[in-house]
């Protein structure tokens, strides 16, 4: 163990437990999730006295809706006729019908993925195994057990244990991920700093933590297992302790302590299992190590999810849903779940977090609550002339940058002539397309970083743009089924520019941008087809297909 | 004025014309000689001569002659009294009490490529949970301009080493480097020819109007950084001939010498005299397992030959008391040579040297004991060595960054400058 880490105790209202958290103050469990969403923001934003910004368009709306659900743009007459739809329920019935839609599917997969997996992009077995497990709507309860204790003969869910696999050769990237991914606790944080405000976590917390991986190791033929038996010691660094050398026992974040049933072993039998676990790391042809009777792993996913203990697993991924959806979390940053760091909003996130266990950690569920909240839909404008209120009121929409994924998917979608997509009443040719799109995207998505706290675009991705040959090769061909050669064939400016704008912005033009583009086409008249490149590029580079708003 | 001739967008355009313009014309003062005074006042720049595979500190600057581990190769005097080095490098020799200092008693504790080159790039071990900036990153931020029309962080290819591209971490991509990987010019700075130069102009001029209106009542970092990246554009474009060796006299590229790393320190040169504060050229390939002897006669005569004419010209220049050179790759080389006549990996008592800005030419810190297996005295790790480029360069090691609630300091916690190398 290369250092003796500090970590702060999760203070009071972690220490809570879900249900008692002053329940009897929560608004009525049986309520929808989206009207408790937006009783308990207004009432914050009352208690601050901030007038939230207007609710977003209905063209802003289906566009973020469709980002934040089904991880694309829609196509241009997606878009048209969501906004022309005179119907009072379309908001419900769109958002239904994409979370039942194949878009979604894939979208949650690569969500999760990037969640999970951020160093290893792109595991072919692990992203199979995500889309298997949102195909079937898989609980995240089950999703946790699938990747932290998983079972090796079962085709569909061997590869979620890549979770724990690619992580195996650090004790500290199995621990620090799993707390900080699971739990939403960084127990790197107080390593070399005390936390002013939050008392300190005591070592014996991190140890314990620790000692729930401590015998986990990779085979050579690439099974996960774990060690019958070792202890993690570890020495306090106080100039005044007196203890010495402790053994950390197996605590969980909440002071709970798993007890190990004491097993008498023979030297001669340690030495036997040592030497088949060596002979398991070192050879093709060993046989698999026996699954010892305790796990401490199994036992931290019990420990995690038994009701006196489930408020570090359920608050984290109610969390980091909200987190998703509203670009911050409830509790911000989302691995600061400690005391120093209250949530913006506690009892909402008291609600929220009782409600996914109350239904089974149906993630689902609390995305459609989400998509469906006033909260969710305000305008990402805030045009008083003053600076915008605390992000922490969620008074306005934040303008989120969208992942490779996304923005691959709004480029290849954009630009795509409008009248070659599938008819809206063939749901089915839909699915066949959006794989395809899923596929053909993994080249772009290559190209951008992955957005992350205080993200910035990168002047690489502008100079790509400028002057790369595949920007004007793969965007900006004259083909009748693309962009470019669709725009060429409509009669005069005027189409052209309402087309351009419908097909990459998903909305109609303001007067002053029909303006800007007609006088662009008078003042660059003589190559109509180069003119058009241009706008294409110049609406394709704008911060408008850029980010989600 | 020329950029608006068609006058599409009349007054709209003026304003980013302008900038265009203005860019191009500070761009042009490169070849006046008033420049470096002007690089002067803005600030410090670091080139880091980065030894990749791990160089012998035996063979350069610490060398055991006479000893088991000594190998065939004499040790030379310097022109700092007392001082040797390997006779590997007799140019530098001439240039060490003028120029350098000397450390040489780095114990870095990983002698494994990836987990070396972390250390060394990013001035700690790695952590899970937090990404670290390395070198380039941070100096980018601390010395380099947000809206600098040159690049503030080039990193620059070998065409044998392991492609390491180099990492703004928590800082973000605004301080990535621009990696040159596959030739001696940056990707994409150059204008496609199916474009023409008005129309890419009146494109961006276009693309920057059309999304003011959206940006206008949008309060976003992000979205801040993303119309920066474009503005930059066209004056990174201008930047071009920053890379572009032919630019330079007949007489200046001999002196550099026909040797890629040559040419790349000239690049580098060229790049730090416009203003980009940080510059990484790699030379490659290092890790001598086998015949390190052999190896390190023709990589020493590169590296002596590149690193001193680099100096000289630098200081020719009026640049050398306002740049930081730097040499130090993943780690160093074992004092025990193996059957092959090799020296493997070793990052217990090896040796870095800081040149120019701010350094006391001359200065030798620290000692490994006779044969070289140990740090006798003075032992620094990587943060010690960040801390004290840092200090060299006018920046407090002690600044802190806040990522999320957890401040993190420039150079690793705990780490102090070595106050014997620095003026």
């Amino acid at each position: 163990m290369r250092w003796f880490p500090r970590i702060h105790l999760a203070a009071l209202w972690l220490l809570s437990t879900v249900v008692s958290a002053s329940s009897a103050e929560l608004p009525s469990a049986d309520l929808p999730i989206e009207q408790v969403i937006d009783q308990l923001a207004q009432q914050r934003l009352e208690a601050e006295k901030v007038t939230a910004a207007p609710q977003a368009d209905d063209a802003n709306l289906v566009r973020r809706l469709m980002l934040d659900v089904a991880g694309r743009i829609p196509t241009s007459d997606e878009a048209k006729q969501y906004v022309a739809n005179p119907s009072a329920a379309k908001r419900a019935e769109l958002v239904d019908r994409l979370l039942a839609s194949p878009d979604f599917i894939w979208h949650q997969r690569n969500e999760l993925d990037r969640m999970l997996l951020p160093n290893k992009p792109n595991d072919g077995e692990f992203r199979k195994y995500l889309l298997w497990a949102v195909k079937e709507n898989r609980s995240w309860e089950a999703m946790f057990r699938d990747m932290l204790v998983g079972d090796e003969a079962d085709e569909n869910r061997k590869p979620a244990l890549t979770f724990i696999k690619s992580r195996a050769r650090e004790l500290d990237d199995m621990l620090n991920d799993t707390a900080i991914l699971f739990f939403g606790v960084n127990v790197t944080c107080a390593k070399c700093h005390d936390h002013p405000l939050t008392p300190e976590w005591k070592q014996h917390h991190y140890f314990g933590m620790a000692s729930f991986f401590s015998r986990t190791y990779v085979t050579k033929k690439n099974l996960l297992a774990e060690r019958p038996f070792g202890e993690v010691k570890f020495k306090s660094k106080r100039k005044d302790d007196t203890k010495g050398e402790q053994t950390a026992k197996f605590e969980f974040l909440t002071g709970a302590v798993i007890d190990e049933p004491a097993v008498e072993r023979s030297a001669d039998d340690i030495k036997k299992i040592e030497e088949t676990i060596k002979a398991a790391m070192q050879k093709d042809d060993a046989p698999p190590p026996e699954k010892p009777a305790f796990s401490p792993r199994e036992k931290l996913v019990e420990v995690a999810l038994r009701a006196e203990d489930n408020r570090f697993f359920a608050r984290n991924i109610v969390n980091r849903i909200w987190d998703r959806f509203f670009g911050r979390g409830l509790v911000h940053p989302v691995d600061q779940l400690h005391a120093a760091n209250a949530p913006s909003h506690p009892e909402l996130l008291e609600w929220l977090t009782r409600d996914m266990v109350a239904h089974g950690y149906d993630l689902k569920r609390l995305i459609r609550g989400i998509v469906l909240s006033q909260a969710y839909s305000r305008s990402s404008e805030w045009a008083t002339g003053a600076l915008p209120p605390d992000p922490a009121l969620f008074a306005v929409a934040k303008v989120k940058p969208l992942t490779p994924r996304q923005y691959a998917l709004a480029l290849l979608i954009a630009r795509q002539s409008p009248d070659q997509w599938p008819s809206l009443d063939k749901p089915e040719e839909w699915v066949v397309r959006r794989e395809q799109l899923e596929n053909g995207s993994n080249g772009y998505a290559s190209f951008f970083e992955m957005p992350g706290e205080n993200f910035q675009v990168a002047v690489d991705e502008a100079l790509l743009f400028s002057n790369s040959k595949r920007i004007e090769d793969e965007l900006l061909r004259d083909l009748k089924t693309e962009i470019v050669g669709y725009l060429k064939s409509l009669p005069d400016n005027a189409a052209v520019i309402e087309a351009a704008y419908q097909t990459i912005c998903s909305r109609p033009p303001r007067d002053e941008e029909r303006a800007a583009i007609d006088g662009y086409f008078q003042s660059h008249s003589a190559d109509r087809v180069a003119a058009i490149r241009q706008v294409v590029w110049a609406l394709l580079t704008g911060p408008e297909m850029r980010f989600s708003y | 004025m020329t950029l608006s001739r068609r006058g599409f967008l009349n007054g709209a355009a003026l304003g980013t014309a302008c900038t265009f313009a203005s860019d191009m014309t500070r761009l042009d003062l490169l070849r006046q000689s008033s420049w470096a005074d002007e690089v002067k006042k803005q600030g410090k720049r670091v080139i880091l001569l980065w030894l990749a595979g791990g160089a012998s500190q035996l063979e350069t600057f610490d060398p055991k002659p006479g000893r088991p581990t000594g190998g065939p190769y004499r040790a030379i005097p310097t022109s700092a009294t007392g001082v040797h080095i390997s006779e590997l490098l007799p140019k530098m020799a001439a240039r060490i009490q003028q120029t350098t200092a000397i450390v040489r008693s780095l114990n870095t504790k990983n002698a494994d490529h990836g987990g070396g080159a972390t250390i060394m790039e990013t001035g700690r071990i790695k952590d899970p949970g937090i990404e670290y900036p390395d070198l380039g990153a941070i100096c980018a931020k601390e010395l380099g301009r947000l809206d600098s029309a040159v690049p503030d962080y080039v990193s620059m290819y070998t065409s044998t080493e392991g492609r390491r591209k180099g990492t703004s971490g928590f800082l973000g991509s605004r301080y990535a480097p621009m990696f040159l990987s596959e030739s001696m010019q940056p990707e994409n700075i150059r204008r496609l020819e199916s474009v023409s130069d008005l129309d890419h102009q009146d494109r961006l001029a276009l693309r920057d109007l059309l999304a003011k209106k959206f940006t206008q009542n949008r309060h976003s970092d992000s979205l801040g950084s993303h119309t920066q990246a474009y503005q930059r554009v066209r004056g990174l474009m201008a930047s071009e001939k920053l890379f572009d060796i032919e630019q330079e006299s007949a007489e200046m590229r001999a002196k550099y010498g026909p040797t890629q790393f040559g040419q790349q320190c000239l690049i580098a040169r060229r790049l730090v005299e416009a203003g980009v504060p940080f510059v990484k050229v790699a030379r490659a390939w290092w890790d001598s397992h086998g015949e390190n002897f052999e190896t390190h006669r023709e990589l020493c005569a590169d590296l002596d030959h590149s690193m001193s004419v680099l100096l000289d010209d630098l200081k020719d220049r009026g640049l050398l008391e306002h740049t930081l050179v730097l040499t130090f790759g993943e780690f160093g080389r074992t004092p025990g040579i193996n059957a092959s006549l090799g020296r493997d990996h070793f990052a217990a008592a090896w040796s870095a040297t800081l040149s120019g800005c701010g350094v006391r030419g001359g200065a030798c810190y620290g000692k490994t004991d006779e044969d070289g297996h140990k740090v006798a005295d003075g032992e620094v790790g990587a943060g010690d060595l960040f801390a004290t480029i840092l200090s060299a360069l006018g920046v407090d090691p002690r600044k802190e960054y806040m990522v999320g609630a957890r401040p993190i300091p420039l150079s690793d916690f705990g780490a102090k400058p070595i106050k014997d190398v620095l003026i």
